[in-house]
């Protein structure tokens, strides 16, 4: 049952890409250039493309091979990313439950209120804000970039780097806490609300056992499908705290590409974080398959 | 906290108000034309310019007041695509279900693996930004969500007894979608409205920001980018740059306000369906 819950899932995965592929290839046979397989069918060209794409080619953007500059700028990029990703998982999660439980008490309705002021300012203006605050006026940060300039002399450090991706990373979690903490406090709010909580309660079992033994095992299920989802809006919000930061991964790179109208950049910049989501998807789906035992005795709707 | 969403809300419609009375007045309200040339650049805010000028010498307040218009438009229209398309879908999806569900929600989960912000950054570039190309994007590319919680309304709903009596006495589907199924998933649809609206309106200043704004039209998200590449933050240039900021996060707040206050309200009826 297991098995075909994945085979079913790595098909949608590879229907995903197909489809984006196809955008890609739309948009990039109208822009003049050469193309290889111009004096073939569009659906020839369509599979060339395809095969290009699987092989590696991604296509030339003034002369440097696509696949590579996007490589070499993704490792900068996950450098936010997965510390983003991971700390505003745990403070979402944690303060959703925590406030999700505790529905209704005067604290949760502040808490919701600051996330939703949180959730409403623009990615660019907590960067902005953050760097006039801490870079600028309290000085307990760089102003931006990647890493100082006595790099030149002393090399590449590690402290140096975490030093400067420091304020990224918090502004990017920052960004993204709301999210996270959403879901998990509407998780919560509707696994209390279900009768076997009731019949725990009713069985006289302890406040502290129904949470943890009832609630937040049931509760946590929904946001392991919700990860893919925050990654797709990190991912958008990381194009603009990279471009405020000056940080020099994909976010930025977008913006040069827009900037100079590159299409075969985008076209790549399109494709790898397609594949960036579908892996984050895939992994959440073993990860379910792997915690609900209803998709092994193939029970649950899902 | 019911007491305290109602203060939350007129505040929030209220400021609503003003921003769209602003858009529409905006030509009568701007002391100057915004594309003309009126003072010296950069000038601080002072009696002549309320919030200075930028670096080409446009007043910057005649300008936040005409890039109103942009961000709302878009917000709306984009918005009402949206959720006109997740509302058919998911009212479809959710009523007839079987294989005609099964489709559906298997074409929602793809289209929600799309990557839609950078696909929206490239097609909006291809097809040349304009407010329309940026409204019938994000329509086409976010009715996904909406879909979703839908069809799990008109779920639960299309079993209860009063359909199948409506249907016993001969109306046609259309007619139940249109006449039964819909009004009762009015409220809900309304929320999502709302929160889409915040959504398309943050979308249209980011868009602008990273230049894909219309280039006929003053928005917001352009004045953000300008400042921002021309040194205004870097310089500290307060007036150039905070003006749009606060004017977004404002609108953005008020908006949000208003769909928490209506998620509240049918609350008690729909709580388990808003995930």
């Amino acid at each position: 049952m297991r098995a075909e819950y994945l085979i079913k899932r790595v098909f949608y995965s590879v229907l995903v890409f197909f489809i984006t592929v196809g955008i890609t290839f739309a948009v990039l046979r109208q822009i003049p250039r050469s193309y290889p397989g111009l004096d073939k069918s569009v659906i020839a060209q369509y599979f060339v493309y395809i095969y290009n794409v699987l092989q590696g080619d991604w296509g030339y953007s003034q002369g440097v091979p696509v696949l590579g500059l996007i490589w070499e700028k993704l490792y900068w990029s996950l450098i936010i990313l997965v510390p983003a990703i991971s700390l505003s998982l745990l403070i979402g999660i944690l303060v959703g439950a925590h406030f999700g439980w505790k529905r209704g008490s005067k604290m949760d309705a502040s808490v919701l209120n600051v996330m939703m002021f949180t959730r409403a300012i623009p990615p660019y203006w907590w960067a902005i804000m953050f760097i006039l605050i801490f870079s600028f006026h309290l000085d307990l940060f760089p102003l931006g970039g990647y890493m100082s300039i006595s790099a030149l002399d002393r090399g590449i450090s590690y402290s140096d780097i975490l030093y400067h991706s420091a304020l990224p990373i918090i502004t990017l979690t920052v960004y993204s806490i709301p999210g996270t903490y959403y879901l998990m406090r509407n998780s919560m709010l509707l696994t209390v609300g279900e009768d076997y909580i009731l019949t725990a309660r009713a069985k006289g079992l302890s406040e502290k056992y129904v949470l943890f033994k009832h609630v937040l095992k049931n509760a946590m299920l929904p946001m392991v499908t919700m990860i893919p989802l925050e990654c797709a809006y990190l991912i958008a919000g990381n194009i603009f705290i990279e471009i405020i930061f000056s940080w020099p991964g994909i976010g930025l790179l977008t913006f040069d590409a827009i900037a100079a109208k590159d299409f075969s950049l985008l076209q790549g910049i399109v494709l790898i974080d397609a594949l960036l989501i579908i892996i984050a998807n895939f992994s959440a789906d073993l990860f379910y398959s792997h915690i609900d035992p209803r998709i092994k005795v193939g029970g649950g709707n899902v | 906290m019911y007491k305290y969403r109602k203060i939350g809300l007129v505040i929030g419609i209220s400021v609503l108000a003003a921003f769209v009375l602003i858009a529409i007045f905006s030509p009568v309200l701007a002391p100057y034309d915004p594309y003309k040339i009126t003072g010296a650049p950069l000038e601080k805010p002072n009696r002549n310019h309320l919030l200075g000028t930028n670096n080409m010498g446009q007043d910057i307040f005649s300008r936040l007041v005409c890039g109103t218009r942009a961000t709302l438009i878009v917000g709306f229209g984009g918005a009402l695509l949206m959720v006109l398309i997740g509302t058919c879908v998911g009212i479809i999806s959710g009523y007839y279900g079987g294989k005609i569900d099964e489709l559906l929600t298997r074409a929602v989960d793809v289209v929600m693996a799309l990557p839609m912000f950078p696909l929206l950054i490239m097609l909006a570039m291809f097809l040349k930004p304009s407010i329309l190309t940026l409204i019938f994007l994000m329509g086409i590319l976010g009715w996904t969500g909406c879909a979703r919680i839908i069809r799990s309304q008109v779920l639960l709903f299309s079993e209860s007894n009063f359909i199948s009596g409506v249907k016993a006495i001969g109306a046609s589907d259309i007619y139940i979608m249109v006449k039964h199924v819909f009004p009762n998933i009015l409220p809900l649809v309304l929320v999502k409205f709302v929160f889409a609206t915040q959504d398309c309106m943050l979308m249209e200043v980011g868009l602008g920001f990273l230049g894909l704004g219309d280039p006929f039209m003053i928005d917001w998200g352009q004045m953000i980018n300008r400042a921002y590449i021309k040194g205004g933050f870097a310089l500290g240039l307060w007036w150039w740059l905070l003006p749009p900021g606060v004017s977004i996060a404002f609108l953005s707040l008020a908006v949000a306000s208003v769909g928490h206050s209506f998620e509240n309200e049918i609350n008690p009826r729909l709580r388990r369906m808003i995930l």
